[in-house]
């Protein structure tokens, strides 16, 4: 999963206007996927570093917690309805947002595109879940 | 083909709860009027793929207006020091102005999700005005799964940020190109406009009563619902039409809350099967 995370990294470089959109936004993300931690940090829109956890002592801005199966729903090419969307998936019951929302609202197009990528990356896909 | 579009843009000048609101409608087509009501925080572009299909106009006038605040219709003197807060109330009276104003007789009316509630609202409350009722993503009542404060705030986009929750709402079948067209819209919209359409469509419970009240046996009530719709969702559009005897409800797999503007290809054959359910 590491791998998968580093290659959405790398993808998100590629793209100019992505980078353009974060380019206000700094800040250190958890992704939950069940009981494994990742936190992803940010810098002015590129990501610098991804730290597996769990950690008590790295602070996040806001998480994404949600479930390996359900990560990967989302990232199939054509998802099904409800696993289309990060809001889909907590309308469905399958994710939840915690933290600074308005943070990730501000945002949005941004940190949805940046986890669209794995749509689009294929490497790292097995997931431990 | 003509590279000139065959929809016509006008001004209508009515008046509004006393005050004078100049509304911009545009047309195309003839015979039966249907009248075409744009979804939240968005306008009358959202309707231009169906007033450009000749199949469809051929014998349906389609007119669609923007509401006061909306696209090209200003909003009222004043507004600079005014919130703007649509009502059920407000929205009822602009639609009756329009059809009279325009002298359309007993219209299908045909809208999308605030339409589509509004719609419902009408044909409960004035279904004698109308011909019949194509709701589409339409439900009796939604409260909002998100803060409706976030789109107006004084430290970032109000536009941006709506176009980027509602896109949890376009189907992944939608082409790219519209899909972005109807986010657009939404980027688009006036500082406060999405916040204040959603106040009315989130807050609003009375069409829950008067449902019943709904006489399909005079005006046909059809609601079209995407399957990729997280705001109508399709129990909640077929929860709406159960409690309406009479009406008919039409899941459509593949499209996502804006479909006449999402998906127009995947739309049409819906909005075609739906005016045939339409008295002439």
């Amino acid at each position: 999963m590491l791998d998968k995370w580093t290659a959405m990294g790398t993808a998100l470089e590629a793209r100019a206007h992505l980078l353009r959109l974060g380019r206000l936004f700094s800040e250190t993300v958890l992704i939950q996927l069940g009981e494994d931690e990742y936190y992803l940090t940010f810098e002015k829109g590129h990501l610098v570093d991804v730290t597996p956890g769990p950690s008590r002592k790295t602070p996040w801005r806001f998480a994404l917690r949600t479930d390996a199966e359900a990560l990967e729903a989302f990232w199939q090419p054509i998802p099904e309805a409800g696993f289309h969307d990060v809001f889909g998936l907590v309308k469905i019951g399958r994710a939840r947002v915690d933290g600074d929302i308005l943070v990730l609202v501000k945002n949005l197009r941004f940190f949805k595109e940046f986890l669209a990528l794995g749509r689009d990356t294929t490497s790292g896909m097995e997931v431990s879940a | 083909m003509s590279a000139i579009d065959p929809i016509v843009g006008r001004y209508v000048t009515v008046t509004l709860s006393g005050r004078t609101h100049r509304i911009y409608f545009e047309e195309a087509g003839q015979g039966r009027p249907v009248l075409c009501l744009h979804t939240a925080g968005a306008d009358t572009r959202q309707w231009r793929h169906l007033m450009n299909d000749a199949e469809v106009t051929a014998n349906n006038r389609l007119i669609a207006f923007d509401l006061p605040w909306h696209g090209k219709s200003l909003p009222p003197e004043g507004f600079e020091t005014e919130e703007y807060l649509l009502t059920t109330e407000a929205y009822i009276e602009t639609v009756l102005a329009i059809v009279e104003a325009l002298e359309l007789e007993t219209p299908v009316l045909a809208g999308c999700s605030m339409g589509g509630r509004i719609a419902l609202q009408l044909a409960a409350l004035h279904g004698d005005k109308f011909s019949g009722f194509i709701a589409i993503e339409a439900s009796d009542f939604q409260p909002a799964w998100y803060d409706i404060d976030w789109f107006h705030r004084p430290d970032a986009h109000g536009g941006e940020m709506g176009a980027a929750l509602v896109s949890a709402n376009i189907s992944p079948y939608a082409p790219n190109a519209e899909r972005w067209n109807t986010l657009w819209m939404f980027m688009q919209s006036g500082p406060g406009v999405f916040r204040g359409d959603l106040s009315f469509y989130t807050k609003d419970e009375s069409l829950i009563p008067r449902l019943p009240q709904i006489d399909t046996g005079k005006t046909p009530v059809h609601i079209l619902v995407g399957s990729y719709d997280l705001t109508c969702t399709p129990e909640d559009a077929q929860r709406t039409a159960d409690a309406i005897p009479g009406a008919t409800c039409t899941v459509m797999e593949e499209l996502g809350h804006f479909p006449m503007s999402e998906h127009p290809d995947g739309f049409r054959p819906f909005f075609i099967d739906a005016l045939a359910k339409m008295p002439v």
